[in-house]
């Protein structure tokens, strides 16, 4: 986070010198209203949105997800997976540690496929999010589009996988990596 | 924008009402998430200043060449590949998708923006790389492009038939 906030605090610095650059102190101003409109109209809707995420993330613990993910297989598997990735409550440093202990427990890789795409295309707590900070049509169309993306990808891999392979694919280097994450 | 708000609020009232019955977690719940507002304010209005710079500095004659729904294919591809380089969370990514979208930006290119985000967003090689490897990023990636396209292509079908 604390990189995010350097990162995007340089970005807007670089920006409000071109803005300068260009259009003198006047588009510099302009920039900075749209900013101020932008946060004030969003601001109640982004208050909203953080109590539900804070109400989905007690709701939808890693361990009630683990269960659903353990107890289906085949197109099944792939949906349920799919919407569990969306649910999965957290970041990348507890998303991708939870995902590489699939292995460990035997889940086949198209769930886990389906399950890394559900997380990244439906993510449900980002929703809130999308909806007030771009606009609530497009987030619904996106949605709509997508939806069927990580099924179609879980299916995918199970068809290669079945026809082809038959194992659990080899993940190379990030392996042991991801091994001794985990124990730490 | 009015409408959205209630509809997020009756969620959230429901999923209150729900973690106080289920397990009387709702004051956990309600913490949990102040707690990450607070902690994400300011990423959050250093994404609305920068957003703010973006719409009124990216050029009309841009947005209409390269972004809008007449740039149709062109404005997908650079979609996809913009969503690609924007190695950030959601918080600070969304605001200036949004102002990509206020400065006239077709449907299909801000669906496959935020679609390549989602799907392969550089901030997410690290974390695939380090768990699953080189081979399993590459693939991955690989793959997600066309459906970004896709998306995108999707969209500025709904675009242009529909709005």
């Amino acid at each position: 986070m604390k990189r995010s906030l350097i990162i995007m605090l340089v970005a807007a610095a670089v920006f409000i010198v071109i803005a300068y650059l260009v259009g003198g102190n006047e588009l510099v101003l302009k920039g900075f209203n749209v900013s101020y409109n932008t946060a004030i109209k969003s601001a109640l809707m982004l208050f909203v949105s953080f109590i539900l995420i804070g109400q989905l993330q007690v709701l939808l613990t890693k361990e009630v997800l683990d269960t659903w993910l353990n107890k289906f297989s085949g197109i099944k598997g792939v949906i349920i997976s799919a919407i569990a990735g969306g649910l999965f409550p957290g970041g990348p440093y507890i998303f991708y540690p939870f995902v590489a202990s699939f292995k460990e427990k035997a889940i086949p890789f198209y769930i886990l496929i389906s399950f890394i795409f559900g997380k990244q295309i439906y993510d449900f707590s980002r929703i809130p999010m999308e909806m007030s900070l771009v606009n609530p049509q497009v987030t619904l169309i996106r949605y709509l589009i997508t939806l069927p993306m990580p099924i179609l990808a879980g299916m995918a891999v199970k068809y290669y996988n079945d026809k082809y392979i038959n194992k659990y694919p080899s993940m190379e280097a990030g392996e042991k990596n991801a091994a001794n994450n985990n124990n730490t | 924008m009015l409408q959205t708000t209630i509809i997020l609020s009756i969620a959230a009232i429901i999923l209150l009402l729900v973690n106080w019955r289920k397990n009387g977690k709702h004051y956990e719940g309600l913490r949990a998430g102040i707690k990450q507002m607070i902690n994400t304010a300011p990423l959050i209005l250093s994404a609305f200043i920068l957003a703010g710079m973006i719409e009124v500095l990216i050029p009309k004659e841009f947005v209409q060449n390269w972004l809008s729904t007449e740039a149709g294919v062109r404005g997908i591809f650079l979609g996809t590949f913009g969503g690609m380089i924007m190695a950030m969370g959601p918080y600070a990514s969304l605001p200036i998708v949004a102002s990509i979208l206020a400065s006239g930006a077709g449907l299909g290119t801000v669906i496959s923006i935020i679609t390549g985000w989602c799907l392969v967003s550089l901030s997410k090689m690290p974390f695939e790389t380090a768990f699953f490897g080189a081979k399993f990023y590459i693939l991955k990636t690989l793959y997600s492009i066309p459906l970004s396209f896709v998306a995108g292509f999707i969209a500025h079908i709904i675009d242009i038939t529909f709005f």
